[in-house]
């Protein structure tokens, strides 16, 4: 099977860039992948199927959401928000009305004033302020042929969203272990935290807790790896306190190498997040696979980590003096950190498996190009059948081979694309349709 | 207990599957059960037809028969698992082959279409599926249970099931290896007259039929084995039984085979079984030097490990009362007993 597949490619910084980089050897040895130049409109001639990732990043996905729409096809959907990719391809691109039909199309005319709030300036931008609220996904659902997340948040999320055709969740891949020679940075214990520093990773919460770890555990260190966004004032809050080198040690965008030693170092790694886009973490993943114990928020993708891996802090009030007690469970109890992290290991070699996600991933695939092929093919034939021997369109008869077929995951696959994504805010889409083939 | 055994059955075919069947029908019987089989036809092919025919078995209504109740459906190979039952036992036979780990073989049926691929998808989503439904799960062999597990995910219990009833007896050894598998080419039955031609210090006896009986005549004709080979056909019990008694072995070397009656018959006959390391369910009682010898599927070394066992008369015996306290102890009443636990 011929595969068209559109994704951000190295040497692109980007999450999804590195994951297709891993993903591709091991995808190939399923389908026959042609992988689309950045910035081509449609697939090649002869392909089965054109495959898009689709995530929030504008720079990164704003062409491929214009490939998308020219031809619909399977989305790997990295995100459930897509507000910023929205906002990119319409605003960023002078097209206001663009946007504007965007928000009225979810939202309804209270979307719509919202956005014209936005283009005036009256109101911040949504998709910092509130994109969770304003996810925007819908013109990506109403062009997919089918789905792949990585995880049942997001499989909830678009089915509350109305989407009716098919979903697998295939989890993130593990990368293989480089065993890297871990960065000369110490602490009792050291605690990395990679990845932005700003708020939606939750760095004043953390700040705040390991304030707390250091009173009554003074080696603890922690390690914070990453770029820090335009606007948040880490210094300011480090003052404010009292943390200093002793307890902080701080690396801006590091490369790959650099990133596998500096997470080998660490005993404990803290990914925390909120709001969520329903995103999974690809420095998760990483130290799943150096067995590294975890410290996540209770969101989203996060929540969905075993116990034994991960500890979760829920949002809330209490997330600071939660976090600051799981941070001291942790730095207490080093059998509690080495049965975590081998949890952890063995969650990579085994659900992340990387030949494990390539053949579930050539397994959506193949449901997705051929899926409408066999449905119809299965509906003729007991159509005729039943047809045959007097069974009535609408008949109670045929409302059961119906329920029958619709049980069996028969009629995946092949809804008609008007059920598929609802088409007002607010309205539930429920259960597939069936109606059209009970009256065929 | 009023139990439907379930079993697809492809019309003017019958192998163990069939065997298997009749005589759990006939055993429940005998222990008070009011059982019966429930068989529908079953076509694998062209297209989705492997699709249509496993939908037929949804259509069924088991629930009752004749107004009274029907208390469990034993299920048994695919698709006759997709039936609806509230208490659907599935001893499983063996899931679609040509859906898993035949796929991409010359016994494989799907090609590289994208509506064959989605096709064999679909197989395996509706084993996934109907399979879950169980309300108990066994598998035949760790063979089957491994790929089951595998492929959905699902664990089964391992259940062997034993084999069909003969007047099994053991003789004194006359000098032949005997295949009883049914003739078709997964059974490698080539691989024995390869051999038989490679080491001229034992015959080969091949019983049962297939649609690979004239070409295998023809190799065995091509190898010059004429009076060294017999081909007997379908053969009776007793005379099935004859030839079990008074062999040196039993050649049985499918390719990754579910479960295999074959060993069990030659284990409860006295006598070895010559298998190779990639046969599937059989290595779960053929051990190599203890009950049998397991060899590479090759015919050098199939050929090595007919001519030991026919020099080697005292072990080849010692084999075959290792592998009878095997299959001794797999009985139609403890299979039955955890089969309606």
């Amino acid at each position: 099977m011929r595969v068209a597949y559109f994704s951000p490619m190295p040497p692109e910084s980007s999450g999804i860039a590195d994951y297709s980089a891993l993903l591709l050897p091991a995808l190939r040895r399923h389908v026959d992948v042609t992988v689309a130049k950045r910035g081509a409109k449609r697939p090649p001639r002869g392909v089965d199927l054109a495959v898009y990732h689709i995530g929030n990043d504008p720079a990164a996905h704003g062409w491929i959401l214009d490939a998308l729409r020219r031809t619909p096809g399977l989305v790997v959907l990295h995100d459930f928000v897509l507000h910023h990719l929205v906002a990119g391809v319409t605003i960023a691109r002078r097209d206001g009305h663009g946007y504007l039909d965007a928000m009225e199309r979810e939202h309804g005319v209270v979307g719509r004033l919202l956005a014209h709030g936005v283009l005036d300036k009256r109101i911040p931008p949504l998709w910092e302020s509130r994109p969770e609220d304003f996810p925007l996904t819908g013109e990506v659902l109403s062009l997919a042929a089918g789905l792949v997340v990585h995880s049942h948040y997001v499989e909830e999320h678009v089915r509350a969203a109305g989407y009716g055709g098919p979903v697998a969740v295939v989890p993130h891949p593990a990368w293989p272990d480089p065993h890297p020679e871990p960065a000369g940075v110490a602490g009792v214990p050291l605690i990395g935290a990679f990845g932005n520093v700003n708020q939606s990773k939750r760095v004043p919460q953390l700040l705040e807790a390991f304030a707390r770890l250091r009173r009554s555990h003074p080696g603890a260190r922690l390690l914070l790896v990453g770029a820090t966004s335009p606007g948040f004032d880490v210094e300011r809050r480090l003052q404010r306190l009292g943390l200093d080198d002793e307890g902080i040690v701080r690396e801006g965008y590091v490369d790959e190498g650099r990133l596998w030693s500096l997470m080998a170092a660490c005993d404990v790694h803290v990914n925390l997040r909120s709001p969520t886009m329903g995103e999974t973490s690809g420095t998760a993943i990483r130290a799943l696979v150096l067995g590294k114990p975890l410290v996540v928020s209770d969101v989203g993708w996060f929540s969905e980590l075993p116990g034994d891996v991960a500890l979760k802090v829920p949002l809330g009030a209490a997330e600071s003096a939660d976090l600051a007690a799981a941070l001291g469970l942790l730095a207490d109890r080093p059998d509690v950190r080495l049965a975590m992290g081998a949890g952890a290991e063995e969650l990579a070699r085994t659900t992340h498996d990387l030949d494990r996600v390539a053949e579930l991933q050539a397994a959506a695939f193949e449901r997705v190009a051929g899926g409408g092929a066999v449905g119809s093919a299965v509906l003729r034939e007991v159509s005729e059948a039943a047809a045959s021997v007097g069974v009535a369109p609408g008949s109670p008869e045929a409302s059961e081979i119906a329920r029958r077929l619709s049980e069996l995951g028969f009629l995946q696959g092949m809804l008609p694309r008007s059920s598929r994504v609802r088409s007002k805010p607010g309205e539930d889409a429920g259960s597939p349709d069936t109606s059209r083939y009970r009256d065929d | 207990m009023r139990i439907a055994v379930l079993r697809p059955q492809v019309p003017f075919a019958r192998g163990g599957a069939e065997i298997v069947t009749d005589e759990l029908v006939a055993e429940l019987q005998a222990r008070g059960h009011e059982a019966d089989l429930v068989s529908v036809p079953f076509k694998w092919y062209p297209g989705a037809r492997v699709l249509t025919q496993a939908f037929l078995w949804r259509m069924l209504d088991l629930e009752e028969a004749d107004g009274r109740r029907i208390d469990l459906v034993v299920a048994t190979k695919f698709p006759s698992y997709v039936v609806r039952h509230r208490e659907k036992r599935v001893w499983l036979i063996h899931q679609f082959r040509q859906a898993y780990e035949l796929d991409g073989t010359d016994l494989g049926q799907f090609g590289p279409s994208a509506e064959d691929r989605a096709l064999r998808r679909q197989v395996q989503t509706l084993d996934r599926l109907a399979l879950g439904e169980a309300t108990r799960l066994f598998a035949t062999s760790a063979n089957v249970a491994g790929r089951l597990a595998r492929s959905t995910g699902l664990e089964a219990e391992v259940l062997p099931h034993p084999p069909q009833a003969l007047p099994y007896r053991t003789a004194p050894a006359q000098g032949f290896v005997l295949s009883a598998s049914r003739l078709d080419l997964a059974k490698r039955i080539d691989l024995l007259l390869d051999a038989a031609a490679l080491e001229s210090g034992f015959d080969v006896v091949i019983v049962s039929d297939g649609p690979d009986r004239v070409r295998l005549e023809e190799v065995a004709r091509a190898r010059g084995l004429d009076g060294r080979v017999r081909f007997e056909g379908r053969v009776s019990a007793e005379r099935l039984a004859e030839l079990y008694a008074t062999c040196t072995a039993v050649f049985y070397a499918p390719v990754d085979e579910d479960f295999g009656m074959g060993p069990y018959e030659a284990f409860l006959s006295g006598k070895p079984v010559i298998t190779t390391t990639d046969a599937g369910g059989p290595l779960d009682v053929v051990h190599d030097g203890k009950t049998g010898l397991v060899v590479a599927p090759e015919p050098a070394e199939i050929a090595r490990a007919a001519g030991w066992l026919s020099e080697h008369g005292a072990e080849a015996e010692a084999f075959g009362r290792a592998g009878k306290a095997l299959a001794d102890e797999v009985t139609w009443e403890r299979a039955i007993a955890r089969l309606l636990s």
